[in-house]
């Protein structure tokens, strides 16, 4: 039950904020401390098996309805911890860059919306809050309310309405093609419309791909996360794009995690491998060509999403032998977030104090921001997969799982291998380049104001070590957490899968250091050749396509309207000349009178005369209607010709 | 019988009353003015409960040879209770709209009358009283439309004129038709058969067609919508209650009364116009929204809006489909709410700023806070965002079109939320650009007349969207009553 009041906490919290507008600073911080608090408690419960299965028993179609079990423990904890990093870190971010009551209020909303989600029963439930933290996080983006924050707005408040669309119309889609609409966490379901079934599928996935950042539907990703509030941008890119995972992972306990893939969802593990790849290749290439700090990182969430994809695609695939591509998946969703704030945080620290987020414009601030530097350090190390880090784990399982997948046979699965490695190298170049560029090159910029503070060091500290932690003892979460989540997915064989895992391949290790050199290499190479400056032409980008997409849309649109146009202005036309003719000559009958009437003048007396009309005819037909003896025609009979009873 | 007459004589007498207080004895109009809306809600909440308790109300009388009745059902009763509720919230924004403005007498009178026409054509009981109250209501709304008396207003009133008797002329014909047919003109009871059960032919498809063109100049189909847009001249209480709600939905409820009470959903399934109608309704749909999102002026914008809303539920109708019966019963209770908080919003802007263009209207949400609050969240409920009720009834809607075995039908509805978006929330966040603190002006009384009742029909929606169940059982009786 403790579990289930959770997203009423923020809540209220929010509330409170909202009366009191004064004392933002500390709301937020103590809220996220409870949900932690809370949740820390509830985990034990869920570990010894206890789920809260809630159902608020309201008439009607929709009862709101929540459980939490292993998977969605697991996700409420993390966002527990980044909401209360976060919080450490915004006030004095927020004050320097203003508007730090709007900043927290939105915060403590999505909180409460991010919880309702990972704690919901029931698709309609997921639906609600997933649409109020689209809402409340589109505050964020729009912080600014200059032009270039309203436009990232529109890109994320649109792709996210489109998905919330997609998505209902994927509820619609499983409710027509079942007895009852499943449950989340009830596993597989069993459709009686296949078709229908697997359409559902598809449009779940693409709802869920929007809010995670998926190819094709990433575009609106670098944008948002670019122009909110670096604490923002942190939370978008360390949890909520999560939350389309999440939701990924649970359509795919509608397909059925662990079973040999049916036929009408057999689709679904290539297609999101496939997709997944693309995304991987899509966001680590525009990342390379990035020259701003968060930019950079915005299209790094996209391409490490692409591992999350990826792994939850293999693990479809493999059925029974796919506990690696799960487990690797969740873990990488854990790891990532933790990484990632990091780096979000501090280049949010960085341009607190430079007012610079242009990454050629920066340099040599390693002797300004030593502790800065060092975290940073880490978590450059976590995502790049240095052994030794948290991203390594999760990287060494997601690659064991493709080699796995390649190992079927399938030519596809083989391709995926060698992309993923090419995608490792290239992460590992825009890393060394974004660190490089900070922390070491010529230092340029030379005003630094102020020096990082303690609550700076320690909201990052805090998840350094965590990363670090997790990186020395990468067993330690998988055997506590994520195989039970996994278990509970469906995924039986997941323990007895990771039992014959091993972290420390001496083969692994090995190629992970030639990533890592090999990144540097490009990186050297790409700096000194200037090859990051080059800015793709539009028509190669995404976005070039799709504005090019839409121009011709609206272009088809407004030509067809102009034609419509034409032909009903030519129907009216021809239909005003042809009344006209008619009022004149109606009007003959009447000379007398002009077209005034009680001092108004009607244009025409067409009013009169068209009801005058009316009733006579009505008049007519009525009387040969109910006087048989009428003579004259009998509209009866001559019906009966067309309309038998 | 007693609340029947007396529900549907309140407004009556409140319009008469009025008629007679003279001009500058505002507060006693007002005070009058809301006593019979109150009156009248009551009436009808009481007749609708009655309706939904399975008891029969029945008044009947004759007319020379002709006999009329009344005669509520469960769908009638939903669509007076939507009326006579939502006239009470428009009735105190009245109020604070038209204080301080000129002829407020003839503008509350004939407001009143309308309601008492409009539940006329809710409660009637065959198609004899339907087409007389349907006519009447062309007629005493017809002073509102010309208000203004701008020559623009009389040029608009005279298209109003022509466009709803020549739909008018067009059902009387029909009615005659169906009464030769038939000899009985009767909405049947639960078990018995609609009115042309049994027939067949060719003939029927042109008899439909004559109906629903008929009904389909009220309910705006496409060929048939050029008046909505030109009555916008009208107050913007009388395009929120009337132009958005009360005479667009009786044409609307005529084409659900003459598809599932005079043909019947069976014998419609077998017509071949039965499988065109849903395409003509998707067809506005969408026609309508993209028109939208071309307008300037926020009320015409909105009135393109309507027209495009008022298609999902003719769709949900003409799925003829249970579930799309009740997409389209709960789309006139929910959009009904959100569309009257979006022209209510227009009003508060157009009176407080001056501004009635979207293009000038940058930055107004600074000192209109609420206003555009509530304007956004009725506009999350077009877009078919979940804590809205338009979520529930959009989730019908399509699940009918699934059911119907149309499913692309379905799509029509995703795409209309997505050009839904573009066509309100750029509104919405132009009119928050420019960070600024600009002076409140939702403050003194006539804006707390206008800005009180919208907020508590934004509250109303997000209820309904939270819990869908509190309107359910007046939609399961409808749907009890049709299928």
């Amino acid at each position: 039950m403790l579990y289930i009041i959770l997203p009423v906490i923020p809540f209220i919290g929010a509330l409170f904020l909202f009366i009191k507008k004064d004392r933002p600073k500390n709301v937020s911080l103590i809220v996220s401390a409870l949900i932690l608090i809370l949740s820390g408690i509830g985990l034990k419960n869920i570990f010894e098996g206890n789920p809260f299965p809630l159902k608020i028993p309201l008439a009607g179609p929709f009862s709101p309805a929540f459980q939490i079990d292993h998977l969605s423990a697991v996700f409420i904890v993390l966002a527990g911890l980044l909401w209360l990093v976060v919080s450490l870190y915004a006030p004095e971010y927020m004050k320097k860059e203003g508007g730090i009551w709007d900043f927290q209020l939105p915060a403590l909303l999505t909180l409460s919306a991010v919880l309702g989600v990972f704690a919901a029963g029931s698709l309609f439930t997921m639906l609600l809050f997933f649409e109020l933290m689209t809402v409340t996080s589109y505050f964020w983006v729009v912080h600014r309310w200059d032009k270039e924050a309203i436009k990232a707005g529109y890109f994320y408040l649109f792709f996210s309405i489109i998905g919330g669309l997609l998505i209902a119309l994927g509820i619609m889609l499983m409710s027509a093609s079942v007895d009852v609409l499943p449950a989340i966490g009830s596993g597989r379901v069993i459709p009686n419309d296949p078709h229908k079934f697997a359409l559902s599928i598809l449009l779940l996935v693409a709802g869920f791909g929007i809010k995670a950042g998926m190819v094709p539907l990433h575009i609106w990703l670098p944008h948002a996360h670019s122009a909110a509030p670096t604490p923002g941008s942190a939370l978008l890119s360390g949890l909520l794009i999560k939350v389309g995972a999440y939701g990924l992972i649970r359509t795919g306990e509608f397909a059925g995690w662990g079973i040999k893939a049916v036929s009408e969802t057999s689709w679904l593990g290539p297609v999101l491998a496939v997709l997944g790849t693309l995304t991987m290749l899509a966001g680590v290439t525009a990342a390379l060509l990035q020259s701003n700090g968060k930019r950079l990182l915005a299209y790094h969430s996209v391409s490490q999403m692409g591992y999350i994809i990826l792994g939850l695609g293999i693990g479809l695939y493999l059925g029974p032998e796919g506990g690696l591509g799960l487990l690797g998946a969740i873990y990488h969703i854990v790891n990532h977030a933790l990484f990632k704030t990091v780096l979000f945080l501090g280049v949010g620290v960085i341009y607190l104090h430079t007012k610079e987020t242009d990454l050629y414009r920066l340099g040599g601030l390693l002797r300004h921001f030593p502790v800065t530097a060092l975290l940073m350090f880490i978590a450059v190390l976590g995502i790049t997969g240095a052994p030794g880090l948290n991203g390594y784990a999760s990287k060494t399982m997601l690659h064991h799982a493709v080699s796995q997948a390649a190992e079927t046979g399938a030519s596809w699965a083989v391709w995926l291998e060698r992309l993923f490695v090419l995608v490792g190298v290239g992460t590992a170049a825009s890393f060394s380049k974004l660190y490089y560029l900070i922390f070491l090159s010529k230092p340029l910029k030379k005003e630094v104001t102020g020096k990082e503070s303690f609550r700076q060091k320690l909201s990052l500290g805090i998840l350094a070590v965590i990363m670090v932690v997790i990186g020395l003892q990468p067993g330690l979460l998988p055997n506590t957490a994520l195989i039970p989540a996994a278990e509970e997915l469906g995924m039986k064989s997941s323990a007895a899968t990771f039992a014959h895992f091993s972290f420390w391949n001496p083969g692994d290790v090995i190629s992970m250091f030639i990533t890592l050199a090999l990144g540097i290499l490009v990186c050297w190479a790409g700096l000194k050749s200037g090859a990051f400056h080059w800015q793709p032409y539009s028509w190669l980008t995404l976005e070039g396509l799709a504005k090019a997409f839409g121009r011709l849309i609206y272009a088809v649109v407004r030509k067809t309207a102009r034609i419509c146009r034409s032909i009903f202005s030519a129907a009216g036309n021809a239909g005003n000349a042809a009344g006209s003719r008619l009022f004149g000559i109606i009007s003959r009958f009447d000379r007398s009178r002009s077209g005034k009437f009680g001092g108004i003048i009607l244009s025409g007396i067409s009013a009169d005369a068209a009801l005058l009309i009316i009733v006579l005819i009505a008049l007519i037909i009525w009387y040969t209607l109910i006087n048989p003896d009428f003579p004259g025609i009998k509209l009866s009979s001559f019906l009966s010709i067309w309309i038998k009873k | 019988m007693i609340y029947l007459i007396s529900a549907l004589s309140a407004g009556l007498a409140g319009g008469l009353v009025v008629a007679v207080i003279p001009e500058n004895r505002a507060r006693l109009r007002n005070f009058c003015v809301l006593f019979f809306s109150v009156s009248a809600m009551i009436l009808s909440w009481k007749v609708a409960s009655l309706v939904f308790a399975g008891i029969k109300i029945h008044a009947a009388g004759k007319i020379g040879d002709i006999s009329w009745s009344l005669a509520p059902d469960p769908l009638g009763a939903v669509f007076g209770l939507i009326a006579s509720t939502l006239w009470l919230f428009a009735a105190v924004y009245s109020i604070g709209y038209m204080s301080g403005k000129k002829k407020q007498r003839t503008y509350f009178s004939f407001f009143l009358i309308s309601l008492s026409i409009t539940l006329g054509v809710a409660f009637s009981g065959n198609m004899v009283a339907l087409y007389l109250f349907y006519e009447l209501l062309t007629f005493v709304t017809y002073p509102l439309v010309i208000h203004e008396r701008s020559p623009e207003a009389v040029k608009a009133g005279s298209k109003y004129i022509i466009y709803n008797l020549s739909g008018a002329g067009a059902i009387l014909i029909a009615i005659i038709i169906t009464y030769s047919l038939s000899g009985n003109l009767d909405f049947s009871g639960v078990g018995t058969p609609p009115i042309l059960a049994g027939c067949m032919g060719s003939g029927l498809n042109w008899l439909l067609l004559l109906y629903v063109a008929g009904f389909g100049v009220k309910a705006a189909i496409m060929p048939l919508h050029r008046w909505l847009p030109e009555a916008m001249v009208a107050p913007t209480p009388v395009s929120a209650l009337l132009h958005a709600v009360a005479v667009v939905y009786s044409g609307v409820y005529g084409v659900i009364r003459v598809i599932y009470s005079i043909f019947g959903h069976d014998l419609v399934k077998q017509l071949q116009l039965g499988s065109i109608l849903p395409w003509v309704a998707a067809f506005t749909i969408l026609t309508g929204v993209i028109i939208a999102t071309r307008q300037d002026v926020l009320k015409r914008r909105l009135a393109y809006h309507t027209i495009s809303q008022l298609s999902y539920i003719l769709l949900g109708a003409f799925t003829l489909q249970p579930w799309g019966l009740t997409g389209a019963v709960l789309h006139m209770i929910s959009y009904s709410m959100l569309k009257v908080i979006l022209f209510f919003c227009a009003g508060i802007i157009s009176e407080q700023t001056g501004e009635t263009r979207v293009s000038n209207m940058g930055g107004v949400g600074w000192s209109l806070p609420k206003t555009l609050t509530a304007f956004a969240i009725a506009s999350m409920g077009m877009i078919g965002m979940l804590p809205l009720s338009t979520f529930w009834s959009k989730y019908y809607l399509m699940r009918g079109s699934a059911d119907g075995g149309i499913w692309p039908l379905a799509l029509v509805f995703v795409i209309s939320g997505i050009i839904n978006a573009l066509c309100f929330i750029p509104t919405v966040v132009t009119a928050f650009k420019e960070r600024k603190t600009a002076p409140s002006r939702e403050t003194g009384s006539k804006s707390a007349f206008m800005l009180v009742p919208t907020l508590i029909l934004a509250f109303i929606a997000v209820f309904i969207g939270l819990w869908p169940g509190s309107v359910w059982p007046g939609i399961q009786a409808v749907i009890n009553r049709f299928f």
